[in-house]
């Protein structure tokens, strides 16, 4: 009597058991899709894991909840605003902003963390290879001069400096003198 | 709240109806939901998230639409924003879209709802002649046979065979003679038995708050979709209903078949019809319709379907579950 009494109970365990892991796996398949519509135009735009695409200056200065080192000096070869604005808010908050040749095409990248010794993300700049590192002064400090081969296949100059208590890195493919001229007339409103 | 405005609003009204709905159907269809009751108050969970949860989530939880939250949310509909496709915005483009296709199919059903009502509701004369009074009897035998008062019968001494009931305050059943002579006696008291199951749910005035949330969320495609759903449910429900009070589900599934027949390719028939799916579905939706009639005519010759156990802490389950997914949906 009392097997054949346990045995509807035992058909009901299961059947809650099989209609619960139903609900977990529907609702686990639909979360998994959510998250990658969500991280879909990211991937579509090449954009890394963790860093965000923001549409102005004015928003990345709210979401690092600091102001941003930008050129005194801006050649009239650029154009301005930003083309791209990428934003990493991890351990170690930082931005870069890609700035396009009148021609078309990011010339000049300026990254920047907003504080510490932490180092630039590298997800928020292109990929390069280092070819050769030389010195150059700004801000009164040492700073590092790259010679770079970028994802397009030229050569860039990069200048690594310190200042303002961040780390900034200006990324070109223009004239060299350019760049160091833009890196020394770097500024921050309130510094 | 930075960036949130009434665009973000209907975004997110759009998506949380789609993926309640997604959640929803694909639970049906797993659990083997077939009781229509149950089936009924699954998918009204999904509309009432745009409607209920969503307001609630906007308005007593501002800091939702900030970017914060934003960055750690599910699914951020702005991310899609980045993406731009002749200088718009993929985001824009996805919420033209999607509004767009909830208008169109809400103007389906809503043109020949406003179109069938031009000529104005029956005259609600009592009916004079024998088979008139024959039918006030039949509605009476039906409606003891389910324990409730027999509505009020308008009878229509001419025109094309309709059955419907009507009326939101005070309902009544709405028979042609031409229904008569085209049922026969068994054929006419399922048929009977279908419409009082109607009322005795108050469908006529659920149908019309169905309706009135259409219209509220017209740019909403999955709403109008899943609105649908849950009008076909009610039919079903009635089916089930008039079959078990009857046991005659042959009888109601021929009635079906030859009330169908009978008006297929006619105008809707002139009234007031407060089942406004059932004539909506009549012109635009022909091919729809007679899918509609066969899959009811199919589970009225099957045995009648079956409650699923711990229906309510099921319904309960997929509300709290969804409620916590959808959260995180921005």
């Amino acid at each position: 009597m009392r097997a054949e009494g346990a045995r509807p109970v035992g058909k009901a365990t299961e059947e809650v058991l099989r209609s619960v892991l139903t609900l977990l796996l529907v609702l686990g398949g639909t979360a998994g899709l959510l998250a990658a519509l969500d991280s879909a135009p990211g991937c579509i735009q090449g954009v890394p894991r963790g860093v965000r695409r923001v549409k102005s200056i004015e928003e990345a200065e709210r979401r690092l909840r600091g102001r941003l080192a930008l050129p005194a000096y801006f050649p009239d070869t650029l154009r301005w605003p930003p083309s791209a604005i990428r934003v990493a808010q991890d351990a170690s908050p930082a931005v870069a902003l890609a700035f396009e040749g009148r021609a078309g095409g990011v010339e000049v990248w300026l990254a920047q963390t907003m504080a510490g010794d932490g180092p630039i993300p590298p997800s928020l700049l292109p990929e390069a290879t280092v070819l050769g590192k030389g010195t150059v002064t700004v801000g009164g400090e040492e700073g590092t001069l790259s010679r770079i081969v970028g994802e397009d296949g030229t050569i860039w100059h990069e200048i690594a400096w310190r200042q303002f208590g961040r780390r900034l890195a200006l990324r070109g493919k223009g004239p060299l003198d350019q760049l160091v001229r833009m890196a020394r007339s770097a500024h921050r409103e309130g510094a | 709240m930075a960036g949130a405005s009434w665009v973000d609003f209907v975004a997110q009204g759009v998506f949380h109806t789609l993926v309640a709905s997604l959640v929803v159907e694909a639970l049906v269809r797993l659990w083997r939901v077939r009781a229509p009751d149950q089936r009924i108050a699954l998918r009204l969970l999904a509309l009432g998230y745009p409607l209920l949860v969503l307001p609630a989530y906007v308005f007593g939880l501002p800091w939702r639409e900030g970017e914060a939250f934003r960055d750690a949310a599910l699914l951020a509909g702005r991310r899609w924003e980045e993406i731009q496709v002749l200088g718009v915005g993929l985001f824009e483009v996805f919420v033209a879209t999607f509004g767009a296709l909830g208008i169109g199919l809400l103007l389906m059903d809503l043109v020949p709802l406003v179109l069938g009502r031009r000529g104005g509701p029956p005259r609600p004369a009592p009916p004079t002649s024998a088979e008139g009074l024959a039918l006030v009897g039949l509605v009476a035998e039906v409606a003891a046979a389910m324990r409730r008062p027999p509505p009020p019968l308008v009878f229509l001494e001419d025109g094309p065979p309709v059955l419907f009931c009507a009326g939101v305050r005070r309902p009544s059943l709405v028979a042609s003679r031409a229904t008569l002579r085209l049922l026969d006696p068994a054929e006419i008291r399922a048929a009977l038995a279908h419409e009082l199951g109607h009322l005795e749910r108050r469908d006529p005035a659920a149908s019309w708050a169905l309706m009135a949330g259409r219209i509220a969320m017209a740019f909403n495609p999955a709403f109008q979709v899943m609105a649908r759903a849950v009008a076909r449910d009610a039919e079903w429900r009635a089916d089930e209903r008039a079959a078990a009070v009857l046991g005659d589900r042959l009888a109601l599934a021929s009635s079906l078949l030859k009330l169908y027949r009978a008006t297929e390719g006619s105008p809707p028939a002139r009234g007031r019809r407060n089942l406004p799916f059932a004539g909506a579905l009549a012109e635009p939706l022909a091919r729809a319709r007679s899918l509609d009639i066969e899959t009811r005519c199919r589970r009225l010759v099957e045995p009648a379907a079956e409650q699923l156990p711990f229906g309510a802490l099921r319904v309960a389950l997929v509300a709290a579950s969804l409620s916590g997914l959808l959260f995180f949906v921005v």
